[in-house]
């Protein structure tokens, strides 16, 4: 079928039409990222901007490769596939009966080291946004992946955050910042029917579940609960 | 195959996410990285910005930098240089308040005297109405109908709130007096904007002349940027406009409020060379000034509401 990074004259169009294509989806990409804030760009958005002209089939997974090897390549950033793999209970059965559904989407994330993310390219004014991310994923791991939404925001009170507060000095909003979490793949709601109705449920989500995600934040917590179990131990 | 390596990345990198940056950050982000001072080593610096503009380019992108009208400052950025499908998305404003948006730019670029900016009053009380009928061009019979109720039930308070939130992205920026003006992201990215809008461009430096001096010369309609004077006539002393050799006074006494001060003396010592810097950093970058030395230490923080124009020795002054 396609061979990586070069021969596309079986998909008979030019090498300029092929070019085009490719910057107007690294374009999209770029754009749509920077209008939804960092939420994952689903696989069929992308496919549809090559579709829209070409009717060739695996033109689209062509065109998108060459594009995650330009990003790479220009921007330093890495075009990271998502795959919806645990889907909420509320959806089990939409799912089994769509079959072949392509449900991958894509993020952009900067291949830059760490160290050099921190010190040159972060920007400042959104910095809170992280914390807050990694404080919330961490408490839904440390529940072991599942969390039932009043015991989250039981534990977010004890840190100053209240589901009801819409004026936070740094999050403004605080339900609107868990909800971009939502959006961002970082988090799932699901709803679970119990003996005393329907609980709200927040789970993890293909961001937060993505391997090298998943690691780093288990080495963080691991460094935080050594820090506190050290200072217990002094005292 | 890899042209650009993580230095590249970096700067690019850091001017996507953090927005347009002053020179000095800039500059010290690319000293910080590759241990050289893009002002001894400005061969280096410029090879590192061609580039990285040549593998933009296949992007419609470009790295470039501009002047803040307001106080002569060079900032870089990367700005889109076309306007497609893709780019329309790139935005997080809606169609009535990218419309109030446009109503300020217009109001800015259109004024003759060429103060380069609106006062706050006027900019609550553009009426996006008129901005429809503009662009439609013909008017509609029953002006109402053509008109989107988001245009027609845009308050004072989202016109407030988007104009904060336009300065805080840098879109606009508020000058000293609490006016309004042009931001660093629209003097970046709004270029060819300007000059299709029939902006005057500086005799100087080409770029618009959104806040610059006119020639006194009633007939004459040549605009020079107050950094750009400084450049060309300190030297000399007197300034003599380059098309109809009209003097210009050096310390005009306009009425407006918004004018120089004897200060302007005192401002000299900061330029030594004697060049403007154009903007487009593709073409070669001749002796580049030294920038003023800003009192405040911006280096973690070069983002966000840059209200506080504090009159220091900045070059520009109203």
């Amino acid at each position: 079928m396609a061979i990586p990074g070069g021969d596309f004259s079986q998909f008979d169009i030019s090498k300029e039409e092929k070019d085009k294509l490719v910057a107007e989806v690294i374009r999209y990409i770029l754009f749509k990222t920077h209008q939804n804030s960092g939420c994952p760009i689903k696989r069929e958005e992308l496919s549809q901007l090559v579709t829209k002209n070409y009717r060739h089939r695996s033109l689209p997974a062509y065109i998108i490769n060459q594009a995650k090897e330009k990003l790479s390549s220009i921007f330093g950033y890495e075009l990271r596939e998502l795959q919806r793999s645990r889907p909420s209970s509320t959806n089990q059965t939409r799912l089994s009966q769509q079959s072949g559904v392509d449900a991958k989407s894509y993020v952009i994330i900067s291949q830059l080291p760490a160290e050099v993310y921190k010190k040159y390219v972060e920007d400042v004014n959104t910095s809170h946004m992280t914390g807050f991310t990694f404080v919330v994923i961490s408490i839904v791991q440390l529940a072991g992946g599942k969390i039932a939404s009043d015991n989250l925001w039981h534990h977010l009170k004890r840190m100053g955050l209240h589901e009801t507060n819409e004026n936070h000095p740094v999050l403004g909003n605080v339900k609107q910042a868990l909800e971009m979490l939502v959006q961002q793949r970082y988090l799932q709601k699901d709803k679970v029917s119990g003996p005393e109705g329907a609980t709200l449920f927040y789970e993890l989500a293909e961001r937060a579940l993505e391997g090298t995600v998943s690691e780093r934040i288990k080495q963080y917590i691991t460094q935080i609960v050594k820090k506190d179990s050290t200072t217990e131990d002094i005292s | 195959m890899a042209v650009l390596s993580w230095k590249h990345h970096t700067l690019i990198q850091t001017l996507l996410e953090r927005g347009p940056l002053l020179e000095k950050d800039f500059h010290s982000i690319f000293t910080a990285i590759t241990g050289q001072n893009p002002g001894t080593h400005q061969g280096k610096f410029n090879d590192y910005l061609l580039k990285i503009n040549r593998e933009l380019s296949y992007l419609q992108l470009d790295l470039r930098a501009c002047r803040d009208p307001y106080d002569g400052r060079v900032y870089y950025g990367v700005v889109n240089n076309v306007s497609d499908e893709q780019s329309k998305l790139g935005t997080k404003y809606s169609v009535p308040q990218i419309a109030f948006f446009k109503a300020i730019v217009e109001a800015i670029a259109q004024d003759v005297t060429a103060v380069g900016c609106i006062c706050n009053m006027d900019a609550l009380n553009i009426k996006l109405e008129n901005q429809v009928l503009n662009n439609s061009g013909s008017q509609s019979q029953d002006g109402s109908l053509g008109i989107p109720a988001a245009f027609r039930n845009f308050t004072m308070s989202q016109k407030e709130k988007t104009i904060d939130q336009l300065v805080i992205d840098k879109w606009l920026c508020y000058t000293e007096d609490d006016n309004i003006g042009v931001g660093v992201r629209s003097v970046l990215d709004l270029r060819s904007w300007f000059h299709n809008a029939g902006v005057p461009s500086c005799e100087v430096c080409n770029e618009a002349g959104l806040k610059a001096r006119s020639c006194p010369n009633e007939g004459c309609t040549v605009r020079i940027h107050q950094y750009c004077l400084k450049t060309k006539f300190s030297q000399k002393g007197v300034i003599v406009c380059p098309s109809c050799d009209t003097q210009w006074q050096y310390q005009p006494p306009k009425a407006e409020p918004l004018e120089l001060e004897d200060e302007e003396t005192e401002v000299m010592q900061s330029q030594p060379s004697s060049q403007p810097l154009q903007s487009q950093v593709q073409s070669s970058l001749r002796s580049r000034r030294k920038r003023e030395r800003v009192g405040r230490n911006d280096d973690a923080d070069t983002v966000g509401c840059d209200t506080r124009r504090v009159t220091r020795q900045s070059a520009h002054l109203r």
